[in-house]
């Protein structure tokens, strides 16, 4: 009996393990390869960093850590910029992808079963093509002799094509088009378990609709409006395909900034550097807003 | 998940701790594990009949590599990149496993200091009397003494143009001879609503900026990058993308009129318009000021698994019918001397492929640049591209 | 199905106030689903109305109606001589106590009662005044700040039943108040429920399927099937005088005899059922054609069980309402005992007697016994 408990709890462990392994092999190890280059500098070899650990003339090991990467980034007005407008435009691109995903997810919330299969169908549909081959089609969609233009044109909206490309409403376009299952899937499963009774319940007490939805749907699917946000706002801080397609030469983000130094600049230690501080803003964005999260639940 | 994470997380920061720990050590092995391959692996014994290329996307005839297949009976791994950092990035990485690379003479040049490349064994290439001399003369700025690598095809960077649209933009005094065309702001700004695209390369387009300036492209003074900063910040409005594939489309449907780009590129843009019969025209100039003259070496990683049978790739590519076969498909000149017999008339003498001598002698050497300053290149190229 | 007044309906007692809410031939249609089907009824002002009817009987759509959450396909709603029938839900001087309670989840026990009142834009001292004292009337004073999980399922309802109550709506929604309650919590609740209805006069309309419920908390009773309302009346209307089958049957447990009017007097008829020997002899006279079909209801209760064949009745012939036969079944309740006997005819009957003495010389299983009903006890129904 004691024997069989024993081998339960060490099989337990085992399958608890692998999720373990998997996370330090694949992710910690990486992370940490990185945070070490970071303190590194570059040089002409193979690999082109000064490696950490070295051997001194009289056998001493030597840890060589500099910090100047750090100070570098943080004295440089470009990194702070790249970061200040990578918020910017992924603040910009959550809000709008929430405002259009909110309605779609409560409509396919609120819609009936064999409709609800469909519609999520089609939420999730673009994932069966390629991300790039999405946003090259955007491209097509989008040129002066694309379709939205001669179809404007042909209408006598416009009289000579639009620029739609290479412009922020194309990189916001993209973003939106892009991460809208991100926001939608959450969102939905909050809001298809939110009774439909309580809104009855507000409605009966005198709530009108508008008004409901603010003070009764909108806080109790508050957590799914959270995960949609983190699922949007994470990648598209470090987001560099859209705005490399379809943005203007003007966009800068950290994504471009980071891509340049590690290969136009070939700076490993720098770039890593600028991976390790972008990793840590998001993480602090994630901190605070669980903090929040957490106070208001213990409020609750 | 948020109340109970926090808890959860305290729980368990001991067991965290000591994960973390164990990575540490691991990271730690791991940094130390990829040291340089000092030691080349001998060329003795038999190697397995396989090959691992690794070349830019677009640039072998359809039969190149299949044939190759058929008469060694060597198994072609063949891997695509699209631009030269992708391969050092590999490179540098070290253990990249392949046998063939395609690198451009400026990365040649600094990645041979780095100890990248094996040395090639010339009794191995049958075929390398078929290269011309000239050329060989010109690259070894790049390769010293030819040591690490072939020439395999060549181009310029140059001004991509659709004739009608300049002639309807800018009438018949359009420069069509200069960088004038494109760097001086009174004939930009006409072509700005019919549309300019750049290549997203720094040291291409600051070497041209400064060649239209007359100043040695090659030049590491700041004040040369400063100069040529100020002439494509002053242009930089009627710029509408900086791109390095995005323009050979838009030559070809007319979404855009000029762009700074590779000789090949623009050539293929002029090809898929001809296909499509849209009835525009596309030609490539290279400007009388000089352009930069762009090779692209075939060479055999240090610690390529195969080296034998990546020789007999590289001895394979040096027949003339063999690389005469790519140039007329991709329209590429080659450093092949005997190719030119194999050649079509039609490519022969297309002095968009093949240059007459008088350009030819206005191609400028790019010359590998100091990490350093291409430091300050690409901040500048940053400044310009956002527009700061 | 459609119903005619049965032959032992009650003398109906005509409303002495006016009906403070009117339904006037309401039907809901869901697409080819019929449903409400024509429903009219009045209840009058102060009354607690239960709607009992088994589910799938139209009760919570009609209830659904009174409070706007569904429009009626036809016909028309007052209440308090307003015509509310095309009025939303937060414009109607209704409230409802949900079956789920529908308490929301993210508000405060205090926030939740105080909802109804912010909405009304009350100034906030009488909002805070109005939900202490009516937390007080439902003991939860000291619970204020607790969320709905925090709570125990009687005082959610309770909280549910404040939240309803604090806006003094006209008419008082109830679906299905006591069916999340155990059983203990059920009986103190349902006095619960009438002593504040009493305190306050809202008038209460209760849905309901569970007819001991309704017959505790209602002074009026509709029983509905099909969509339809079959009987109204006083508990004691609709459990001694239905005038249904149905409702003899749902409402309560019954025997159900098939018979023919054999003799129809004004004072008295005789029905001769194929279960019986003898015929069944009923003291009062019913509109039926003769010789007509019917269907005596005896219910298990009005039933005496004795050993000895017991005397005849003064009124009736001899062997008349008396019946022999052999116990099957007992299950022994405490108050009462349930017996199943089998009639000669092969049928079962259900009696049920009160366990009037402690050292009983009880009936046991396999016994002959003999059973006798006043003439008074069948109810005659029309089939």
């Amino acid at each position: 009996m004691r024997d069989q408990v024993k081998a339960w709890r060490l099989g337990r462990r085992l399958i608890l393990g692998i999720p373990y392994a998997w996370l330090i092999v694949f992710f910690l190890v990486p992370l940490l390869i990185v945070f070490g280059i970071s303190f590194s500098t570059p040089k002409l070899s193979m690999p082109p960093i000064e490696p950490l650990l070295s051997y001194g003339a009289d056998q001493v090991m030597q840890v060589r850590l500099y910090a100047s990467n750090y100070t570098f980034i943080i004295g440089d007005s470009l990194y702070l910029a790249a970061f200040a407008n990578s918020v910017k435009v992924a603040l910009i691109s959550t809000l709008l992808t929430l405002l259009i995903g909110y309605p779609m997810a409560y409509g396919i919330a609120r819609t009936s079963a064999q409709w609800r299969n469909i519609l999520f169908l089609l939420v999730i549909l673009p994932f069966f093509t390629s991300f790039l081959l999405r946003v090259y089609a955007w491209i097509g969609l989008l040129s002066r002799n694309g379709p939205i233009n001669a179809i404007l044109l042909k209408m006598g909206v416009i009289h000579a094509p639009l620029a739609l490309l290479q412009t922020d409403f194309a990189v916001y376009l993209g973003m939106v088009y892009s991460y809208l299952p991100f926001m939608i899937l959450p969102l939905y499963s909050a809001i298809e378990k939110l009774d439909p009774s309580l809104l009855e319940a507000a409605a009966d007490l005198g709530c009108r609709p508008i008004k409901a939805f603010f003070r009764v749907t909108l806080p109790l699917t508050s957590e799914g409006i959270l995960a949609g946000c983190l699922l949007v706002f994470i990648p598209a801080v470090g987001e560099y395909v859209i705005p490399a397609l379809l943005g203007g030469p003007g966009t800068l983000m950290i994504g471009r900034v980071l891509w340049d130094e590690f290969f136009n600049n070939r700076d490993w230690p720098l770039a890593s550097g600028v991976a390790v501080l972008t990793l840590m803003l998001l993480v602090g964005f994630v901190v605070v807003l669980q903090r929040v999260q957490s106070e208001k639940v213990v409020s609750e | 998940m948020a109340m109970s994470s926090a808890a959860v997380f305290r729980a368990y920061r001991t067991r965290v701790l000591w994960g973390c720990g164990i990575a540490l050590m691991l990271s730690l092995a791991a940094c130390r594990f990829s040291s340089p391959a000092a030691i080349l692996p001998p060329m003795t014994g038999t190697e397995p009949p396989v090959i691992n290329v690794y070349n830019w996307s677009d640039y072998v005839a359809p039969e190149t590599i299949s044939r190759f297949e058929k008469e060694t009976g060597i198994k072609v791994n063949y891997d695509v990149y699209d631009s030269n950092e992708m391969l050092e990035a590999k490179l540098l990485t070290g253990h990249s496993g392949y046998d063939v690379v395609v690198p451009s003479a400026f990365f040649l040049e600094r990645q041979i200091r780095e100890g990248v490349y094996r040395p090639l064994d010339k009794t191995r290439l049958t075929n390398y009397g078929n290269l011309d001399a000239k050329t060989l003369a010109r690259v070894a700025i790049n390769d010293p003494d030819n040591r690490y690598g072939i020439p395999y095809m060549w181009q310029t960077t140059g001004i991509g143009y659709n004739i009608d649209k300049i002639r309807a933009a800018l009438g018949d005094d359009a420069p069509l001879d200069s960088w004038a065309l494109v760097f001086d702001p009174k004939y930009a700004a006409k072509l700005k609503s019919c549309g300019i695209g750049f290549v997203d390369s720094p040291p291409e387009i600051f070497d041209s900026a400064q060649i239209y300036l007359g100043i040695d492209p090659n030049s590491e003074r700041l004040e040369d990058l400063a100069a040529a900063e100020e002439v494509i910040k002053k242009i930089r409005p009627y710029v509408r993308y900086f791109n390095s594939s995005q323009y050979i489309n838009d030559l070809a449907n007319g979404e855009i009129c000029l762009a700074i780009g590779f000789t090949g590129d623009v050539l293929m843009a002029r090809e898929r318009a001809q296909e499509s019969g849209n009835g525009v025209k596309i030609a490539f100039m290279v400007p009388k000021e000089g352009a930069i003259f762009e090779v692209d070496f075939m060479a055999i990683p240090a610690d390529a698994p195969h080296p034998q049978n990546a020789h007999k790739f590289l001895d394979y590519i040096l027949r003339p019918d063999v690389v005469a076969e790519i140039s007329s498909f991709k329209k590429y000149p080659s450093g092949n001397a005997a190719a030119l017999a194999y050649l079509p008339a039609a490519i022969r003498d297309d002095p968009s492929i093949y240059p007459p001598p008088q350009i030819v002698a206005r191609f400028k050497d790019h010359h590998s640049e100091s990490l350093n300053y291409t430091r300050y290149e690409n901040r500048a190229w940053t400044r310009v591209r956002t527009d700061r | 199905m459609k119903t005619e007044p049965g032959p032992g309906s009650a003398p109906i007692v005509e409303p002495v106030s006016t009906p403070y809410v009117r339904i006037e031939g309401v039907s809901k249609n869901y697409g080819s689903v019929l449903a409400v089907n024509d429903v009219s009824l009045d209840i009058k002002k102060g009354e607690i109305f239960c709607l009992l009817g088994a589910s799938g009987c139209g009760k919570t759509t009609l209830l659904r109606m009174l409070a706007g959450f569904e429009t009626p396909t036809s016909g028309r709603l007052w209440i308090d001589g307003v015509d509310v029938t095309s009025l939303p839900p937060y414009e109607r001087p209704v409230n409802m106590m949900f079956q789920s309670y529908a308490l929301f989840p993210h508000l405060s026990v205090e926030s939740n009662v105080a909802f109804g009142l912010q909405q009304d834009r009350l100034p906030s001292a009488e909002i805070r005044e109005r939900v202490a004292a009516m937390l007080q009337m439902v003991e939860l004073t000291g619970y204020e700040k607790r969320k709905p999980h925090q709570l125990s399922g009687g005082q959610r309802q309770r909280v549910a039943l404040a939240r309803a109550l604090v806006k003094r709506p006209k008419l008082l929604l109830l679906d299905e108040p006591l069916g999340a309650l155990d059983r203990k919590l059920r009986e103190r609740t349902q006095f619960e429920l009438v002593n504040i209805q009493e305190r306050l006069g809202v008038t209460f309309v209760i849905v309901t399927h569970d007819q001991e419920e309704a017959m505790t908390l209602a002074t009026r009773i509709g029983v509905m099937n099909a969509g339809e309302i079959l009987q109204v009346g006083e508990p004691t209307q609709v459990y001694e005088y239905p005038n249904s089958r149905y409702v003899a049957d749902f409402i309560g447990s019954v025997n159900l005899f098939e018979g023919r009017l054999i003799e129809d007097e004004p004072g008295h008829v005789r029905i001769a059922c194929e279960d019986f020997e003898n015929v069944v002899y009923v003291d009062h006279g019913i509109s039926a054609a003769p010789d007509a079909k019917v269907t005596v209801a005896l219910r298990p209760e009005k039933i005496l069980l004795s050993r000895q064949r017991p005397a005849d009745l003064d009124n009736a012939r001899p062997g008349e309402n008396r019946v022999s036969g052999v116990v099957e079944e007992i299950a022994y309740l405490g108050e009462v005992s349930r017996y199943r006997i089998r009639l000669s005819s092969g049928r079962l009957i259900n009696v049920s007697q009160p366990n009037l003495y402690r050292h009983a010389d009880r009936i046991a299983w396999e016994e002959r016994v003999w059973m006798a009903w006043d003439s008074s006890a069948p109810v005659v129904l029309a089939q």
